[in-house]
C-alpha cells in the first residue's frame, strides 16, 4: 500500500471518531500554546533586553578605569601582587594613554570621561543634573544621530547643550509632542509640571552653574573648613549655553554609559570650572596626578574587537569593563528562563501525549477485528503501523498548527492588558513576547515528533494483533 | 499438478500452561483446480487447518506446500505476499469492514496489493458485478442481507486473482436457500476462473453437489476421503 493509500485510511479512521480526535488533538493544542507562550514570554524578554544593549552600544563598549585591580586576589587575601599598585601609584590614565589607546587597532572613538554634578536653570525653573561632556562625532552614533527634536553639537568647543528626558522631568516640564495630545493632568499642574513645545525650547539660553573649591580661601589645614560651615571655601561658577537638540527618548531599561542628564560639548566640559565626584582627592590637595582621568570611554568597532582592545589596554596596566563580560552571564540567565519556562510547557505536552496514547490504544480495541481483516486479505505489519502513526501524526499537526495559533492569541492578550496597566502609568508600549521563526518551527516539530513516539507503542501493538484471534473478536 | 500439499501437520494452542492439539499429523494433497471440501465435528480442526493454509496462523511442526513454496518456511514479507495474492478468504461473519460500502471493501483488497488507484474502481465493480452485486455497490455491509454480504466478501476474495479460495463455513450463518446460492456460486467460479476452492463446512449434504472431494476430519486428523467426481 502506498503512502497516500495508508495516509487516506488514517484520514478516514480520524473523521469516523472526530469528537475523540479533537478531544486529543485539543490537548495537544493547548500543551503548545502553553509552551509557545511561556518560551515567547522568554525569548521576549531577551529580545528587549538585547536590543537595548544594542542600541546603546554596549555590546562595543568598554569603560577604561586608572587601576586594574584583581578584586578576586584581594577577597582571598593574597595582597602582594595587588600591593604594588599602592606603593608605584596606578599608572596615569592621562592624554598620552588616551593617544595610545586610541591608536589600538579597532578602536572607534575613544575620549575621557567627564561628568560632574551642575544646576541648570532656565526661566523661572532651576533643577541640580549631571552634566556630561561628550566630543561631537559621537554624533554619527545612536541615539544621538537621531534626536527627537533638534541636533547634536555642531563642534567640540561650542556653547551648546542637549537635554535628556530626564532633564526635562526634573524641571518639571513635559513635552508637548505633535502626536500626543495628552494634556496634563490637573494633579499634574499642581504640582507644577507645565506643557511646553518643543520648538520654545530649542534654540533657548540656559544657565549651568557649579560649584568649585575657591583654592584661595584654603590654607593650611583643609579640615579646618569642615567644622566651618557658614563659610565654605566654594563659589558658584556661571556659564550660558543654547538648548540645540533634545533626546527625548525615555527607555525603560536606559543603563546607558552617557547617563547625564545633559550633554555638553567634551571640551566645553572640560573648560567648565568644576568640582567631579571624586574630588575629594582634590579637596584634601592628594591628588597625585592631577592630569589623569577618572574613566576613559572606548568603543571598538566590532563586535569581535572588544576582547583584543580589552588585552590591549590591561596590559598597560589598566582595568577595563565591557559589558561582554555581564552578556555571558545574561545569556546564562536567559537560558535558564527559558528552559525552566520550556519545561512547564513541556510538561503540558507530555500530559497531551498521554491523552494520545490513550486514545490510539483505545482506537486499537475498538478496531481489532478491522485490524484483522486488514492481515486477512493482505495488510502488512509495516502497513498497519503505518496508518496508526500516520493518525497519531495528523493529531500532533493539527495540534501544532492550532497550538500556535492558541499561543499567539494568548499572548497578544496578555500583551494587551500588560500594556493597559502600563500605559496607565505612563510607560512606552513594550512588546513583552517574541515569537521567532526557529519557536514557530521548533514546536511544530516538537509536537509531531511527541506525537508520533506517542504512536509507536499503540501502532506497533496494532501491527502485532493476532489475525486469526482478531477475526474471532467481537 | 498439486496445488497444495500437506505433510504431517501438527498445530497446537497454547492456554496457559496446557497445550492443547488443535491438528495432530495432517496429511493432505489438493488438486489444482480443484474443488475440495472438508468437513467434521466442531472442534476436529477445520477451520485451523485453514487458517494455517491461509497463512494466518503459525504451524507447530509439519509442512504446508503451496506449489514448491513451504509456507512454514515464508518469512514475514513472504507470507503478506501469499495472504494477499495466493489466496483469498471467505468467512463464516463475513468479515467486511462496517464503514466502507461493498465498493470499498473490494477496493480496500486491492490497495494493499498496489493495483493503482484508476484501476480499483473499474477492477471492484466488475467483481461486483460478477457475483450479481452491481445494485448494491455504495452500501455499507449493515445495509446488505446475509447472502449480499457473503457475495461482496467473495468478490473481496477474488481482488487479487487468487489461485486458491479458502472459505471457513461461508454459509454458516445463511438460510439454506441463500447457502444453495452461494455455494453454487463458489462452483461456478471455480468452473470458470479456474480457481482451486478449498471449503470447510458441516453442511455434508451442499458439500456432496459441489466438490470433487469430501475430506472428513476428526479429532484434529484426517479420517476419511471420498472422491465424488473424475476430477482431470
Amino acid at each position: 500500500m502506498k503512502i497516500g493509500d495508508l495516509t487516506q485510511m488514517a484520514f478516514s479512521n480520524l473523521w469516523r471518531t472526530r469528537l475523540r480526535t479533537s478531544l486529543t488533538a485539543l490537548g495537544v493544542i493547548i500543551g503548545i500554546g502553553a509552551l509557545i507562550s511561556m518560551v515567547s514570554f522568554g525569548t521576549g524578554l531577551q529580545k528587549n533586553v538585547t536590543s537595548v544593549f544594542k542600541e546603546n552600544d554596549l555590546f562595543t563598549s568598554l569603560y577604561v578605569s586608572p587601576q586594574k585591580i584583581d578584586t578576586e586576589q584581594i577577597l582571598d587575601g593574597n595582597l602582594e601582587k595587588t600591593a604594588g599598585y599602592f606603593v608605584k601609584g596606578p599608572p596615569s590614565l592621562n592624554d598620552s594613554a588616551l593617544i595610545k589607546i586610541q591608536a589600538i587597532p579597532g578602536v572607534e572613538i575613544a575620549f575621557p570621561e567627564i561628568r560632574f554634578p551642575a544646576k541648570i536653570r532656565i526661566g523661572n525653573k532651576a533643577a541640580k543634573i549631571t552634566l556630561q561632556g561628550l566630543p561631537a562625532s559621537m554624533k554619527q552614533y545612536r541615539p544621538f544621530s537621531n534626536l527627537a527634536y533638534g541636533t547634536f553639537f555642531s563642534g567640540n568647543a561650542e556653547n551648546e547643550i542637549v537635554l535628556t528626558q530626564k532633564a526635562l522631568q526634573k524641571l518639571d516640564l513635559r513635552l508637548r509632542d505633535a502626536e500626543d495630545f495628552k494634556t496634563i493632568s490637573l494633579e499634574d499642574s499642581i504640582k507644577g509640571i507645565r506643557s511646553i513645545d518643543s520648538d520654545s525650547l530649542l534654540n533657548c539660553e540656559i544657565e549651568i552653574a557649579t560649584s568649585v573649591i575657591d583654592l584661595k580661601k584654603i590654607s593650611g589645614n583643609p579640615f579646618q573648613y569642615m567644622t566651618r560651615l557658614s563659610n565654605p571655601p566654594i563659589r558658584e561658577s556661571k556659564e550660558k549655553m543654547t538648548i540645540v537638540g533634545i533626546n527625548a527618548k525615555t527607555n525603560p531599561y536606559d543603563t546607558g554609559r552617557f547617563s547625564g542628564d545633559v550633554l555638553v560639548p567634551l571640551e566645553t566640559a572640560r573648560q567648565i570650572p568644576h568640582l567631579s565626584f571624586s574630588s575629594v582627592w582634590e579637596i584634601l590637595g592628594t591628588k597625585n596626578d592631577p592630569d589623569s582621568y577618572n574613566a576613559l570611554y572606548v568603543r571598538a568597532k566590532k563586535i569581535k574587537d572588544v576582547e583584543p582592545i580589552r588585552e590591549t589596554i590591561e596590559a598597560m596596566g589598566f582595568g577595563v569593563v565591557s559589558i561582554t563580560d555581564q552578556l555571558k552571564e545574561i545569556r546564562r540567565g536567559f537560558l535558564i528562563l527559558d528552559t525552566a519556562l520550556g519545561a512547564i510547557g513541556t510538561i503540558a505536552l507530555i500530559v497531551a501525549a498521554l491523552g494520545i496514547i490513550n486514545t490510539m490504544i483505545m482506537s486499537i480495541l475498538e478496531r481489532t477485528r478491522e485490524i484483522g481483516i486488514m492481515k486477512a486479505i493482505g495488510g502488512s505489519e509495516t502497513e498497519i503501523k503505518g496508518i496508526f502513526l500516520i493518525e497519531s501524526g495528523c493529531i500532533g499537526i493539527a495540534g501544532g498548527l492550532f497550538g500556535l495559533l492558541l499561543g499567539w492569541i494568548v499572548t497578544r492578550i496578555a500583551n494587551l492588558v500588560a500594556n493597559f496597566y502600563l500605559s496607565k502609568e505612563g510607560a512606552p508600549f513594550i512588546d513583552f513576547f517574541y515569537i521567532p521563526l526557529w519557536l514557530i518551527l521548533g514546536a511544530l516539530a516538537f509536537s509531531i515528533l511527541v506525537s508520533l513516539i506517542a504512536g509507536l507503542y499503540p501502532a506497533s501493538r496494532a501491527a502485532r494483533i493476532d489475525p486469526v484471534r482478531a477475526l474471532r473478536h467481537d | 499438478m498439486k496445488i497444495v500439499q500437506i505433510k504431517s501437520l501438527v498445530k497446537q494452542y497454547q492456554k496457559g500452561k496446557i497445550e492443547i492439539p488443535a491438528l495432530r499429523g495432517i496429511c493432505l494433497d489438493v488438486d489444482r483446480g480443484a474443488f475440495v471440501s472438508i468437513v467434521g465435528p466442531s472442534g476436529s480442526g477445520k477451520s485451523t487447518l485453514l487458517n494455517l493454509i491461509g497463512g494466518l496462523d503459525q504451524t507447530t511442526s509439519g509442512q504446508i506446500f503451496i506449489g514448491d513454496k513451504d509456507l512454514t518456511r515464508m518469512n514475514r514479507a513472504e507470507l503478506v505476499h501469499h495472504r494477499r495474492n495466493t489466496v483469498g478468504m471467505i468467512f463464516q461473519s463475513f468479515n467486511l469492514i462496517p464503514s466502507r460500502t461493498a465498493l470499498e471493501n473490494v477496493i480496500l483488497a486491492l490497495a494493499f496489493a498496489d493495483t493503482p488507484r484508476k484501476q480499483r474502481k473499474k477492477i471492484a465493480s466488475e467483481l461486483l458485478d460478477r457475483v450479481g452485486l452491481s445494485r448494491r455497490l455504495d452500501h455499507k455491509p449493515g445495509e446488505l442481507s446475509g447472502g449480499e454480504a457473503q457475495r461482496v466478501s467473495i468478490a473481496r476474495a477474488l481482488a487479487n486473482r487468487p489461485v486458491m479460495l479458502l472459505a471457513d463455513e461461508p454459509t454458516g450463518n445463511l438460510d439454506s436457500q441463500t447457502s444453495k446460492e452461494i455455494v453454487s456460486l463458489l462452483k461456478t467460479l471455480n468452473k470458470e476462473k479456474k480457481v482451486t476452492v478449498l471449503m470447510v463446512t458441516h453442511e455434508e449434504e451442499l458439500a456432496n453437489q459441489v466438490s470433487h472431494r469430501i475430506i472428513h476430519l476428526l479429532d484434529g486428523k484426517v479420517d476419511r476421503e471420498e472422491s465424488l467426481e473424475n476430477f482431470p
